[in-house]
């Protein structure tokens, strides 16, 4: 008798290890399942060149629309699973239908934070998940017309950068003292700030929304530190959280996202979590991590279907995203939530740098403006944990591939 | 079929080295993998960064800005964000010239 695979969540995690059950030689039945109408898509594009309406929805496809179908995946898409029975073993979709599973792979991502701010449901807000909230925003683009956009994180960065392209006048709030702060500090957030400055777009930090205001229609937005501002639309930027409900009553550990160990298990037989969802124990960080960036799912999906292929293989990549803004390219490896030094390579004030988390003397993760070269050496560095000599990482005539192969054989 | 256009001396390009070069108007990379030369679109099919500006491990070129991957052989795709390939050129060495065919 064959085995079923289910997969829930048809984004790039579940879409790649949909493709890699069949690649690795799995014969069983292998269902996919996905809340949204669409086939697997890559959602990078969606807040910069899908946006601008630089990029057609195919070109973001993870595979063409009948990959599905030739490699005998069996798909429903725009279907909800709704619970899992982890003693019958099913799925529930949709509140009704029932799907049998011998082992199930869960990648249902994330969903939008939405904060109970008064006048959250008027028209014209919106915030930023799938093609679909992209298509939306587009509509309302065009030149000369006001936006707010509430959250500089990445997303709202992105998108504040595609609205200038546009020429959208663009008011940004956030609540922190400069872009990206929480987690990148303040020198490296100073510096995006910086350059979405020299775009001309209008900055307050340190604030947030009181309400949205408007008849019908959103038409302003009022802050606790009572300022007013006049907009045509607003785009929301506050993050996500990850979508774990189907599990509830399965036993699964739920903490920030569902927890599974190095092979991507959770506690439960048979049940996986990769992707945006998975809090997943890191052998290199010795520690749980849960990583909402587009390398993660690429990878964490086919390691998954690995894994439910028996293949025993821990997942150690090291986290990495990018994200463009204007002219700029930021880039990310590693993973920090503390660190005790900020050693620059390079120029904050030229924006031609990387900078290094060290904690400790190690480096934990390092971000890059438009010095991507230099962040990709610094992978073996982070992977490695050992300690560094921060002259040597600071000097532009060391190349860091030399301190990296010295890390890994010691 | 077109002609063969010398970019260099031979010895500028050293082992390891990856550099752009503007061939009749198309910005062609070479790189110099232990001592045999490969040349491709410098530019990434991805969002049009430049592969020169990368990394060179064996025959493959790690774009700087997204981290897409081609084999430098035959200008395929082996890893994203990137899905189409990179056009490979011939290259040859003439009187201490390094030469592409474009």
């Amino acid at each position: 008798m064959d085995e079923t695979f289910v997969i829930v969540g048809a984004g790039l995690a579940g879409g790649g290890a949909g493709a890699t059950l069949r690649r690795e030689g799995f014969n069983g039945r292998v269902i996919l399942i996905g809340a949204e109408p669409q086939p697997p898509y890559e959602r990078p594009p969606l807040s910069k060149e899908y946006l601008r309406g630089e990029f057609s929805f195919e070109g973001a496809l993870v595979q063409p629309p009948d990959f599905y179908d030739e490699n005998d995946i069996e798909t429903r898409f725009g279907v909800r699973a709704t619970r899992v029975d982890a003693t019958e073993k099913v799925v529930e979709l949709d509140g009704s239908e029932h799907v049998a599973y011998d082992k199930l792979l869960i990648a249902t991502g994330g969903r939008n934070r939405r904060l109970p701010i008064p006048g959250l449901g008027l028209k014209g807000i919106y915030d930023l998940r799938t093609a679909a909230d992209s298509d939306r925003i587009r509509a309302e683009i065009a030149p000369g017309r006001k936006a707010v956009v509430v959250g500089m994180g990445f997303i709202g960065s992105e998108v504040a950068a595609s609205l200038r392209q546009m020429g959208v006048e663009v008011v940004v709030l956030d609540r922190n003292r400069v872009p990206l702060s929480r987690v990148r500090g303040e020198d490296v957030g100073r510096v995006i700030e910086g350059i979405h400055r020299d775009h001309s777009t209008t900055m307050i930090f340190e604030d947030r929304v009181a309400t949205f205001e408007g008849a019908g229609r959103v038409e302003r937005v009022t802050t606790v530190r009572r300022r007013s501002i006049e907009c045509d639309f607003v785009v929301v930027g506050l993050g996500t959280e990850p979508v774990t409900d189907l599990l509830a009553g399965t036993g699964a550990e739920i903490h920030n996202g569902v927890v599974v160990d190095e092979y991507l298990r959770t506690g439960v037989e048979g049940i996986y979590a990769a992707g945006d969802v998975a809090n997943h124990y890191h052998p290199v960080f010795e520690r749980k991590i849960r990583v909402e960036h587009w390398q993660n799912a690429l990878k964490q999906g086919p390691a998954a279907a690995r894994n439910m292929l028996n293949k025993d293989e821990p997942y150690d990549e090291i986290p990495w995203f990018w994200s463009d803004q204007y002219e700029h390219n930021l880039q990310y490896a590693g993973f920090h939530t503390e660190w005790d030094e900020l050693v620059v390579r390079g120029s904050m004030e030229e924006r031609n740098f990387v900078a290094f988390y060290r904690k400790d003397k190690r480096v934990l993760a390092a971000v890059a403006v438009n010095r991507g070269k230099d962040l990709r050496r610094s992978m073996p560095l982070i992977k490695a944990q050992e300690p560094v000599d921060a002259a040597k990482l600071c000097d532009l005539e060391v190349d860091l591939r030399s301190l990296a192969s010295v890390a890994g054989t010691r | 079929m077109a002609e063969f256009v010398a970019v260099s001396r031979v010895d500028d390009l050293g082992e390891g080295d990856i550099r752009a070069f503007d061939v009749l108007g198309t910005k062609i990379a070479v790189a110099n993998v232990d001592g045999t030369f490969y040349a491709f679109d410098d530019t990434c099919t991805h969002m049009a960064c430049s592969l020169a500006g990368g990394d060179l491990e064996e025959t493959t070129v790690i774009c700087p800005c997204h981290g897409s991957e081609f084999d430098i052989t035959s200008g395929g795709v082996l890893q994203g964000p990137a899905r189409e390939p990179v056009e490979t050129y011939e290259t040859r060495v003439e009187g201490g010239d390094l030469e592409v065919r474009s």
